[in-house]
């Protein structure tokens, strides 16, 4: 291994270091007061920015594709093997700049915004395990190294959402949330699962797997099953303003700048691929436009300042969908880097925004000025309303989910836990109205999720 | 040879002796749990250690169930730290380590009926209601009736003897499979393990359901003795697991029972070792065998913590509303979401690896059971954390007086858990190459020619010497 590689396992591995050695000393009954992980935060973050410079510099210099560091196997049975192979290339490197340097800054703006905050122990913990995920899956050379740091990614994500854990509503949106990640990342599991079986591997270091035909597009498609759900693209928006319950400083990371993106880095992964199938490009171009379209009008119908963020972060990542779908991939990346650090700080600036606003209306006398003319305003007036009653129902995503989805599958849940007491019926009458089963089970099975 | 016969003697001898020690003397009970436990978690370390890697699927098993009882002597809460508890514990032990290591069918069924006697009796560990009793009672029946028929056949009880010479044909394997349904829970015979979990006792439950038995059979007696029948037939058995794990799955969403939400969770990953098992390929055997480790330590530790629980806040815990226990016992909720997760395939944890070869392997056998798998483990997962929400996230109760988070020993024992899951996953190969040996072997059987019995043989010396 050489220093170059060296340094990309550095960047890669050292959150995950300092976040094993945090959890560990948690366990052991010690917590480190504020100052101690503010700064092993800094130091890292720091550490890791300029240990990126010697990559970027071997790629610049030398010419190569990619700087490669191969561990061989994580377990090997048979002929199917779990490559464990880090890699940074042209497309991997601005994520993995991003993700260093945009997280050393959210750890540095919320040492400030979360002192004295019971979680902050918690917060930086998750912190450090989150951006450890999206190295893994920004470095990752194989998908199957990249479903894990995505896991990563989207379990750090619900458990900060759940971060205010005394207040109900938090919690039940990291439910909420937890469960849309899981059904879509079924899509990237069955995805590498059919890449081992159809072409023997899911290694992209050398190349993407040899595909094409049905078995491209279906692979293409159940990415953007697994994409769209952790980009909240359409039909899945619906969690994205549930995940604003988290503190401010996560919700800029995740949902500003790099989980949001995770999906059209996925997508970008795989562009080749897509591009040999024109369905899964319609189809990519298709969910972009309409994510742009949702975002921007269920933005406008929102009330508070970080859902107003959080959808106009969506139509921007619809966007970057299309432009995806359409081929241009630099474009994207792009544009991912440049909305990624415009989103951030908008995110971080809402709250003192708002004082200021506030500080600043109510010195002059009552708001500056009153807003300008929309594009709404041109429908007919009908129309008008009813766009608005769609968007302030934020497009009737999470009441369709509710419906078509949630609602059948817990019928079907109490249906199950019906049959079971009728079959315990049948079998023995009188005696299953004595069984503390059916007394434990019956009347909380109403309540369900 | 003799000092693999003298140390399974120990391993098995030594926790029988220590339930009747602590039953006569009644004093003392927990140290001579954990004195009877260790003894004979070393006795199968060292056997482990005298058999080649690749042949040790039988020690192996036999090392992780006395590590679970031992652990379970440790996370006992004192309330339920009896000398009878300990005593049966110790009992279960025993017989699972003799139903784990004998060849001799009669010596087989006599273990798995001594192993459910603690269960059938409301006073020791047994349930309230009627299900769990006829359960185990029904899969002792099956088995009872199969080894009956074999040796009405007059065909030799030793299970060597038996290889590929399908004992009584059809109405055996039958009986075999009507076995392992009762006793691992399979749709329709579900209900008792929910049943079980919610009205015994809590550890000793977990135990009982992660020896496994049904699991073993298969392994152990189904395919070995007919593995054609086994090859034409097991797709079947396949979808009832699948089955199984899509039902419970889905009966969890709405169940607010901490303990039977577990009970299900643990037999939806349960019949995921089943429809591993029965994939005929060597990723899904190996995913099956890792994974059968990573349910016993998770379901183990999740059990525990429930238990530590009720101990703590009141024994009516339920999933119906938030009842922020995380910042009582906040090492507890860590602990909880941990083996909780572990359970679901988080990365980073053993069951990664294990859900990774074994959905891999059934989806190259069964492309449907492949499918449905991962929606199965999806919705377990969703249901870990809704039981993780519900119990230690939202607003702090304020009506339980100081209580202590996880205790010295508790904590021990937890830890040891949670670095097996973790560090399984971080360096599996030492754990998964010694099951692939193994599964390659039960793969083999599954492709014997006819005309070769003495490889059927071989295999089964080797998995299950």
């Amino acid at each position: 291994m050489d220093f170059t590689q060296a340094t990309l396992v550095f960047v890669v591995l050292a959150p995950g270091a300092v976040f094993g050695v945090l959890a560990l000393l948690w366990l052991l009954g010690s917590v480190p007061p504020e100052r101690v992980i503010s700064r092993i935060t800094g130091w890292m973050f720091s550490a890791s920015v300029v240990a990126l410079l010697p990559v970027l510099r071997s790629l610049a210099a030398t010419g190569a594709p990619a700087v490669t560091v191969t561990f061989g196997n994580w377990f090997a049975v048979h002929d199917y093997r779990f490559p464990m192979v880090l890699m940074a290339d042209r497309l991997s490197l601005p994520f993995l700049g991003m993700t260093v340097v945009l997280a050393g800054l959210i750890g540095r703006f919320s040492v400030t915004y979360l002192h004295r905050e019971p979680g902050f122990f918690r917060f930086f913990l998750l912190l450090h395990l989150f951006t450890f995920g999206s190295l893994l899956a920004f470095a990752a050379g194989s998908f199957d190294l990249l479903v894990g740091g995505w896991e990563i990614v989207g379990i750090t994500s619900v458990l900060l959402i759940a971060f205010f854990q005394q207040r109900t509503a938090p919690v039940e949106n990291a439910l909420r949330v937890f469960g849309v990640y899981r059904a879509c990342d079924i899509g990237l599991l069955v995805a590498v699962f059919a890449m081992h079986n159809w072409a023997g591997t899911a290694s992209f270091a050398g190349g993407l797997p040899p595909l094409n035909g049905y078995r491209a597009t279906t692979i293409c498609l159940l990415l953007l099953l697994a994409a769209a759900g952790k980009a909240a693209q359409v039909p899945f928006s619906g969690w994205l303003p549930r995940a604003m319950e988290g503190p401010t400083p996560s919700s800029a990371i995740f949902y500003g700048a790099i989980s949001i993106h995770a999906g059209a880095y996925l997508l970008l992964r795989v562009q080749p691929m897509l591009a040999q199938s024109g369905l899964a490009s319609a189809l990519v171009v298709s969910v972009g436009v309409a994510t742009a379209i949702y975002g921007t009008m269920t933005g406008r119908a929102s009330a508070d300042a970080k859902s107003s963020l959080a959808f106009a972060s969506l139509t921007q990542v619809g966007v970057v969908f299309v432009e995806i779908g359409m081929g241009w991939k630099w474009v994207a990346v792009i544009h991912i880097l440049g909305h990624a650090t415009v989103r951030t700080l908008q995110f971080l600036r809402a709250p003192s925004m708002l004082h200021d606003y506030h500080q600043m209306h109510s010195a002059m006398g009552g708001e500056t000025s009153a807003a300008g003319r929309h594009l709404e305003e041109l429908f007919p007036r009908r129309m008008q309303l009813w766009l608005y009653r769609w968007a302030l129902d934020r497009g009737h995503l999470d009441t369709i989910l509710d419906r078509f989805v949630i609602h059948p599958l817990m019928r079907l849940s109490r249906f199950f836990a019906g049959l079971d007491r009728v079959g315990l019926d049948v079998v023995v009458g009188s005696v299953a109205a004595k069984s503390p089963t059916t007394r434990s089970s019956a009347p909380q099975v109403r309540e369900g999720i | 040879m003799a000092s693999g016969v003298m140390l399974t003697a120990v391993a098995i001898g030594v926790p029988w002796a220590g339930a009747i020690v602590a039953a006569v003397t009644r004093r003392q009970p927990r140290v001579i749990g954990f004195a009877a436990a260790l003894i004979s978690v070393a006795a199968s370390a060292l056997l482990m250690r005298t058999v080649p890697a690749g042949e040790s699927l039988k020690e192996a098993l036999m090392v992780l169930f006395s590590c679970l009882t031992l652990g379970a002597t440790l996370m006992l809460p004192r309330r339920d730290c009896s000398s009878g508890t300990i005593g049966g514990i110790l009992f279960l032990l025993g017989s699972t380590l003799l139903a784990y290591s004998t060849d001799d069918l009669r010596v087989l069924l006599a273990a798995w009926v001594v192993s459910a006697v603690p269960f059938l009796r409301e006073r020791w560990f047994g349930a309230r209601t009627w299900r769990p009793g006829l359960g185990l009672l029904l899969s002792s029946g099956a088995l009872a009736l199969a080894i009956a028929l074999i040796a009405a056949s007059g065909d030799t009880m030793s299970i060597g003897g038996l290889i590929r010479k399908s004992p009584g044909g059809m109405a055996v394997f039958g009986l075999l499979v009507a076995a392992v349904v009762f006793r691992k829970g399979i749709c329709p015979a579900h209900a008792w393990v929910a049943d079980a979990a919610e009205g015994g006792a809590a550890i000793p439950t977990a135990l009982l359901l992660n020896g496994h038995f049904g699991a073993m059979l298969v392994a152990r007696l189904i395919v070995p003795l007919f593995p054609n029948t086994a090859r034409d037939l097991f797709p079947l058995l396949s979808y009832l697991a699948l089955a199984t794990a899509l039902y419970v799955a889905i009966r969890a969403l709405t169940e607010n029972s901490p303990r039977r939400l577990l009970a299900y969770l643990a037999l939806s990953q349960s019949a995921c070792i089943l429809a591993g098992l029965e994939s005929r390929t060597v990723e899904g055997v190996t995913g099956a065998l890792v994974h059968w480790f990573v349910v016993t330590v998770s379901t183990m530790g999740l059990f525990g913590i429930v238990r530590l629980l009720e101990v703590r806040f009141g024994e009516n815990l339920t999933a119906s509303g938030h009842l922020g226990l995380a910042a009582h016992a906040p090492r507890l909720a860590v602990f909880f979401i941990v083996f909780g997760l572990a359970l679901v395939g988080l990365p980073g944890t053993l069951s990664f690896c294990s859900q990774d070869l074994l959905i891999h392997g059934t989806l190259a056998s069964h492309p449907l059971t492949g499918l449905l798998l991962p929606i199965a483990t999806a919705l377990n997962a969703v249901g870990v954390f809704r039981l993780f929400a519900r119990l230690f996230l939202g607003r702090r109760r304020t009506g339980f007086t100081v209580m202590a988070d996880a205790l010295p020993r508790e904590r021990l024992i937890l830890t040891a858990g949670v670095l097996f899951v973790v560090f399984g996953g971080l360096f599996p190969n030492a754990i998964v190459a010694r099951r692939a040996a193994e599964a390659e072997a039960v793969e083999r059987a599954f492709h014997v020619p006819e005309e070769s019995p003495d490889t059927a043989r071989r295999w089964a010396s080797a998995t299950w010497k």
